[in-house]
């Protein structure tokens, strides 16, 4: 065992005197480590953000052993570059005091790409466990590997995993308390863990690069030891991201005039690299790095059998299926509705029965206290009616959502359609990965916006959230079906729905033109097809449900308490008045409807559901009420003009408060403006 | 295997050897890449996954409508973008038409 052991001994035991171990999950995306987590978390998972970032921290823990063990789900990345956001925070957290021990997960099927991350991780020179998963899929395409070598090259332990079977997953975690607790209690710990310690030569580069990486790290040391190291990072790290012109290593010791001097040669160095090998620096080191995986791989691989697999797998040929040029799409638009039906079918059946529930209760109680009394009415409409109103409008469909992405990530079939779309998303400024989040909001825009995450730019974020949000979610067709849809025919809604995407696709335009910077390409691994792992999809499903309730639900029951108020205060009367100008003179419907749409801000159908109890209470059928065109303008504006208020919580937390309002003043004004067309679009009309 | 980038000599680019972009490579087949004609970052995300001079792809086909290509690469299936793929200059051998 190396001697780059944490100050482990001199840590007080905490926790009742239980011994704790923070482990830090890394790896590629795609590789397992969810399986791992939540194998080992369960349900204590939660997930947040990381502080001040719109990146998930995935945080959970168990008891093993007599000892607590806190992990941490970073981010899937593919190095520890400057490049992302995930990338940056998940460098500082592996370099923070709270990590004892990194648990690096690689998919032994992809070695050459795993390991390039791997030796990102080994610069950071913290203790690490690399756990070799999909061992099982290896040995079946008869290829082993020799784990006492790569233990041997590495210096680290390496064992082998099956995560989705749960095979050596328990081994980690002993692994892991022999490392952080050793038996031997006078050990040779290290108290400083930045103490440079022998790395395995296989991370050495070549020569020229060494060569000048020897100087860099003396002129390090000189500065670190003539100042106090308040960096966590490893000398040799530095000093290899200084020679890389690392943006955040920079930020770090500009401030330090100490560092002048590193930095000067850094840059010297980088350019005599760059001009011998007519390549810029991460071309040349990350060749060495390769170079340097080809020669452990030639070594390690162990081919059991010559026996070749000819036959394509299931996964090959759904492969070219779903990517076919027709045939790809006609799937693409199955998968489409299917999403969509399965929301629907679901959320509603879900969100009747709640409905009924509540409303049976809501009976009872006015029987018992009589229908205005107000603190009834702000507990139990207000309070409760936004708490059952957020569950029968928003949850019911949020979690067959969270369901349905998590077996589609799973199973792999996301990326196949980012494949098909992107040419055509490029049209209106986002890459094929929006198509994703699109779908998605056609079911229901909360979990779809929450989605927009996986975006690589802040600009591509933005603007897949403003799009995102522009699609019709289930209750915004509700409404549409159940006006237009209803009482002029179905072509009607396949017009509003064609309506509603074109302004989508303008509005990709106009904020392609307008937000500064370009579209990134797409550049996105493509896993293999995969039965989706259902243990895990639950349990997702559930993190990210218990998520959205103690997030956004809170805010819902809010508004609900809120609007309870003003209705019994009375505000809300005046509020129909106040609106007018817009509802009755620009949109030409009547004055009623401005408290429907204000409702419809909490949850699109209330608008629907408002104007049906209104006719009812008035005697009216809804025909008697609305003119076809006033049909057709109120489903327009349901549509278009707002996200409802837990979109627009997600969108905030997504980027920012003052974007979520831009978004939400934006929808406004087309829905205003779209309605106004098609009011006085007819009435000029009718009036030739 | 990856052929390694031999430290003591340039890189190929300027002796007299075929190639062309990967957008004109015909689907099934092998190539090295030779250069990366993009900007650093890109040029980073592609070394992170494996598409870095002297790298082994398989182009595997192309997305309908001139979209993006889906290329082979250190064992995996990766998707990129048209505009970035002709960017990434690969060696053919004699037999593909300059």
């Amino acid at each position: 065992m190396s001697s780059h052991l944490p100050e482990k001994n001199s840590r007080t035991r905490e926790n009742n005197n239980q011994a704790t171990i923070n482990i830090a999950l890394a790896g590629n995306p795609n590789v397992g480590k969810s399986v791992i987590f939540n194998q080992l978390t369960g349900l204590s998972q939660t997930i947040g953000n990381w502080p001040g970032k719109t990146v998930e921290k995935k945080e959970g823990h168990l008891n093993f052993s007599g000892y607590r063990f806190n992990i941490v789900d970073l981010p899937g990345i593919y190095s520890l570059s400057t490049y992302s956001i995930e990338e940056i925070v998940s460098r500082e957290y592996i370099v923070s005091k709270d990590v004892d021990i990194i648990i690096n997960v690689i998919d032994s099927t992809n070695l050459e790409r795993n390991l390039f991350f791997t030796f990102q991780l080994l610069e950071l020179q913290i203790p690490m466990i690399i756990a070799m998963n999909q061992m099982d899929i290896l040995r079946k395409r008869n290829i082993d590997l020799d784990f006492n070598l790569l233990r041997d090259l590495f210096k680290l332990p390496v064992l082998p995993v099956v995560a989705v079977h749960g095979t050596g997953v328990h081994k980690l975690l002993e692994k892991a308390i022999e490392m952080v607790y050793p038996p031997e209690t006078n050990s040779l710990t290290n108290k400083n863990r930045l103490k440079s310690q022998e790395l395995s030569l296989i991370t050495t580069f070549g020569k020229e690069v060494e060569n000048k990486l020897v100087m860099l790290l003396q002129s390090i040391k000189n500065s670190l030891t003539n100042g106090d190291n308040k960096f966590h990072y490893p000398p040799r790290f530095l000093a290899i991201k200084l020679l890389e012109n690392d943006e955040e290593i920079l930020k770090l010791l500009n401030n330090d005039s100490q560092f002048r001097e590193a930095i000067d040669y850094a840059n010297e160095y980088r350019k005599q690299l760059e001009e011998y090998h007519g390549e810029d620096i991460h071309t040349i080191l990350s060749s060495e790095i390769y170079n340097n995986i080809n020669a452990i791989i030639e070594r390690v691989i162990k081919i059991r059998s010559q026996k070749e697999l000819k036959k394509a797998s299931i996964a090959d040929k759904l492969d070219h299926l779903t990517t076919h040029s027709f045939f790809g799409y006609v799937i693409l638009a199955l998968v489409l509705i299917g999403i969509y039906m399965f929301t629907f079918i679901i959320g509603d059946f879900l969100g009747r029965l709640i409905e009924n529930f509540y409303s049976n209760w809501t009976q009872a109680i006015y029987s018992v206290f009589g229908e205005n009394n107000f603190l009834i009415n702000l507990f139990w409409d207000g309070a409760l009616g936004g708490f059952f109103g957020g569950l029968a409008g928003v949850l019911v469909y949020v979690i067959p959502f969270f369901f349905v992405i998590e077996i589609l990530q799973d199973s792999g079939y996301l990326p196949r359609a980012a494949f098909l779309m992107d040419r055509m998303m490029h049209a209106i400024g986002v890459h094929g990965k929006t198509i994703i989040t699109m779908i998605l909001g056609l079911g229901c825009n909360v979990p779809a916006c929450m989605g927009c995450r996986i975006m690589e730019t802040e600009r591509e974020k933005k603007i897949s959230l403003a799009l995102t949000s522009l699609v019709p979610c289930a209750a915004a067709m509700t409404v549409v079906m159940g006006l237009v849809g209803r009482y002029l025919g179905l072509g009607w809604v396949v017009i509003l729905f064609t309506i509603n995407i074109s302004v989508i696709l303008l509005v990709g335009r106009i904020l392609n033109k307008i937000m500064p910077g370009k579209c990134t390409e797409l550049i996105m691994e493509m896993h293999e097809y995969r039965v989706p792992n259902f243990n895990v999809i639950f349990k997702q499903t559930w993190m990210r449900t218990k998520g959205f309730i103690f997030k956004a639900l809170p805010i819902i029951i809010g508004l609900g308490i809120l609007l309870e108020i003003l209705l019994i205060f009375n505000i809300l009367e005046p509020i129909n008045f106040i609106l007018s100008p817009i509802t009755v003179f620009w949109l030409g419907l009547p004055a009623v409807t401005g408290l429907f749409l204000i409702y419809g801000i909490l949850r699109k159908e209330l608008t629907l559901v408002l104007l049906s109890l209104f006719a009812a209470n008035v005697g009216l059928t809804v025909v008697e009420l609305l003119t076809p065109i006033q049909m057709i303008t109120f489903s327009l504006v349901t549509m278009l003009y707002v996200p409802c208020f837990a979109t627009i919580v997600i969108i905030a937390k997504n980027s920012s408060w003052k974007y979520a309002l831009q978004i939400t003043f934006l929808e406004i004004s087309l829905a205003l403006l779209i309605g106004g067309i098609v009011h006085f679009g007819f009435l000029i009309f009718s009036g030739i | 295997m990856v052929s390694k980038v031999k430290k003591d000599q340039k890189p190929l680019l300027n002796s007299n050897i075929f190639k062309k972009c990967l957008t004109e490579c015909e689907k099934g087949e092998e190539v090295i890449v030779l250069k990366v004609n993009a900007g650093l970052k890109a040029k980073r995300r592609l070394a992170n996954l494996g598409i870095l001079p002297g790298a082994k792809l398989k182009k595997k086909q192309d997305a309908p409508f001139r979209g993006p290509l889906e290329v082979i690469v250190k064992g995996s299936s990766l998707v990129i973008g048209r505009g970035l793929a002709s960017k990434i200059i690969v060696q053919c051998d004699e037999s593909c038409n300059n």
